[in-house]
């Protein structure tokens, strides 16, 4: 295209606005792809707890945790008004020293199958080998897409959960949350591993069959999730924590919050200096061709099209940076992902919306910093641009 | 008939801190159909900006240069219609369509072709598209140019560029040609090919011809000469009267000379 060239014209000049805009938007793909990321695996969690209330007491993390019995809690919460089912369920960490990481740690997840009742709607499915049934005891495991690749195991292996030998019987197909990063066993099992954590004065005190770290409890038709919180809350008091889906949407809600200022705060940044490139280059580029112009305006070009010309001209600086940028940007998160693949963590999502919306947004900001200089492109009195030196 | 008529042309230029130019006097003139007209004069006689008026690149002033001093209102006219109060974007249509326009240098622009440059100026026009293809290369053919259509101003010389600019100028068929020193930059032999190229048009389409030059051998090829001296007109190149500002009516018909 004829434009094309007039980018030409200064070919050092335009290669650098070109690549000051190109820098800012391959920062918006990078941390705009981490945003997906954190996006899916908080959607998950949503999704996971939307219709279920999670009771445990206190907080594995903060140390002020119990077990719950399942001679006593469980029969207590399968009788309150509302419950269609409890099932009892052990979350642990996988590595005991694992540092809080961005994603979400490696846990070993003990439960019963069919505890559900039918009634969990977050659906899980295998890529290899089988899910667990009722009828598993003892030291088998399903394992998360990512934990299978970082542990390198396939079904049939025998991997090592907390120094326990494990036989793999399946793996799970992606999720993008959660559960790919889970290793899942019998009930049972897990019990074993989880007393084991326990300080040594508490493992003589508890039998390791009765205990659970949390109770997912589903509500029957027509009842709330609220409700069935309510009345959780009122049978078992003011100990126990009970989480729902709100719960866990307040939550994170701060930490997705935060990752959308720093999103916008970078969508910003890149705005303001780009923009202010572009609109020092075509200010440049127009006091450049005055006399041009003045001619133009002279043979019968009128003031709209000057008008077009330049912004025409500097959306197409936008559209060339922004491809760029989306270009490098798409390279580093794939590089990115490559590199934290083997150990888990697959951190970078770059979805369509993401590349489309990159680069309309550098040619929309191409377009609008054009359109001052343009407008005083326009404005010039033919007869003075004619005698411009 | 004539088809640039003006009277009581003003022009005064404010330069800022009360410092003003007075370019154009009071200027009468008027150019019939089909002539080939020279303004001459000394740097300052305000020719280039009688032109301008001429070309609809200014209106000209309404307003009188001493605010205490009442002056007659400018008229203006092309072709019968009044032309001098009317808009910014209409003057731009009538340059567009109804004019063509060639300057001393730069006239080109330098990441087009000749044969896009030319076609610039049917497309402010409103020809676009195959129609424009034709009447640019049917223009450089006219000026001589048509196998070198495809070069860029700067693989051509001085005089060929110049000829584009000719053809631009043609490309839409126009009434009126306005040139400001279009033979300024060129030796004598380039200069007697543009001029040349002006006169045939002149001759063979009626073109009229208003150009604006220092060089008295561009002015004898020319039907008349008009002579303009600090902001007004000294000689309207009539070869029996010499006048000063004389009212148009007493002007008669001017023949194309050979």
């Amino acid at each position: 295209m004829k434009l094309f060239r007039d980018l030409g014209r200064r070919k050092l000049r335009s290669t650098l606005t070109i690549t000051g805009i190109a820098i800012g938007i391959m920062a918006l793909v990078v941390f705009g792809s981490m945003a997906n990321k954190m996006n899916a695996l908080i959607d998950g969690g949503s999704q996971y707890y939307a219709d279920k209330a999670v009771v445990s007491v206190g907080n594995m993390y903060t140390g002020s945790f119990q077990p719950l019995s399942l001679s006593t809690d469980l029969e207590t919460i399968r009788d309150v008004e509302g419950v269609a089912a409890a099932t009892p369920g052990i979350e642990m960490m996988l590595n005991a020293d694992e540092a809080a990481t961005m994603g979400v740690p490696e846990m070993i997840v003990g439960l019963v199958p069919d505890g559900d009742k039918g009634l969990e709607t977050f659906e899980i499915n295998v890529s290899q080998g089988r899910t667990l049934t009722a009828d598993d005891h003892g030291n088998v495991a399903v394992l998360g897409c990512d934990l299978a690749r970082r542990l390198d195991a396939k079904v049939g292996d025998a991997v090592q959960l907390r120094g326990v030998d494990f036989e793999v019987i399946g793996i799970l197909a992606p999720t993008l949350t959660a559960p790919d990063k889970e290793a899942m066993v019998p009930l049972d099992a897990a019990q074993q591993l989880f007393v084991k954590t326990l300080p040594p004065m508490l493992q003589n005190m508890v039998d390791a069959t009765d205990i659970a770290t949390s109770i997912t409890v589903y509500h029957e038709p027509g009842v709330t999730p609220e409700v069935l919180k309510a009345n959780l809350e009122t049978t078992l008091g003011d100990s126990y924590t009970i989480m729902t889906g709100k719960d866990f949407d307040e939550m994170l809600g701060a930490f997705s919050a935060i990752f959308s200022l720093v999103l916008t705060g970078i969508a910003m940044l890149s705005l303001l200096v780009g923009g202010l490139s572009t609109i020092n280059t075509m200010a440049m580029a127009v006091a450049e061709r005055t006399r041009e112009i003045g001619i133009k305006r002279a043979i019968g070009a009128s003031r709209w099209r000057i008008r077009r010309e330049i912004v025409m001209e500097s959306a197409a600086i936008g559209l060339i940076a922004g491809t760029i940028g989306l270009a490098i940007g798409a390279v580093m998160t794939t590089v990115f992902n490559d590199m934290g693949r083997s150990s888990g963590n697959v951190l970078f999502d770059l979805t369509l919306a993401t590349a489309v919306t990159a680069v309309v947004f550098a040619t929309g900001l191409g377009a609008i910093a054009g359109f001052v200089p343009a407008w005083g492109a326009s404005r010039m009195d033919p007869v003075t641009a004619l005698r411009y030196e | 008939m004539a088809i640039l008529e003006g009277r009581n042309l003003r022009k005064t230029y404010h330069l800022g801190r009360g410092n003003k130019v007075e370019a154009l006097k009071s200027v009468d003139i008027s150019i019939e159909a089909g002539e080939m007209v020279a303004i001459m004069g000394p740097s300052g006689s305000g020719k280039s900006t009688l032109m301008h008026i001429l070309g609809l690149l200014h209106g000209p002033d309404h307003k009188c240069p001493d605010p205490g001093d009442p002056c007659p209102a400018p008229e203006l006219y092309l072709a019968g219609e009044n032309v001098s109060t009317i808009p910014d974007n209409q003057r731009t249509r009538i340059r567009a369509r109804r004019m063509g326009f060639v300057f001393q240098d730069f006239n080109l622009v330098p990441t087009l072709t000749a044969m896009e440059n030319v076609m610039l100026a049917c497309d402010y026009a409103g020809t676009k598209g195959k129609q424009a293809r034709i009447a640019a290369l049917d223009a450089l053919e006219l000026v001589g140019l048509g196998g070198r259509a495809g070069h860029k101003p700067a693989e051509l010389s001085g005089g060929e560029q110049q000829r584009v600019a000719v053809a631009r100028a043609l490309v839409n068929k126009p009434e009126i040609i306005l040139a400001d020193e279009p033979t300024g930059n060129l030796d004598s032999e380039h200069s007697a090919e543009i001029l040349a190229l002006l006169r045939s048009f002149n001759r063979e389409h009626g073109q009229t011809v208003v150009l604006v030059t220092h060089d008295a051998e561009v002015g004898s090829a020319c039907d008349r000469v008009i002579r303009m001296r600090d902001g007004r007109v000294r000689d309207h190149g009539y070869s029996d009267s010499v006048t000063q500002g004389a009212p148009v009516m007493a002007v008669p018909a001017v023949a194309a000379s050979a």
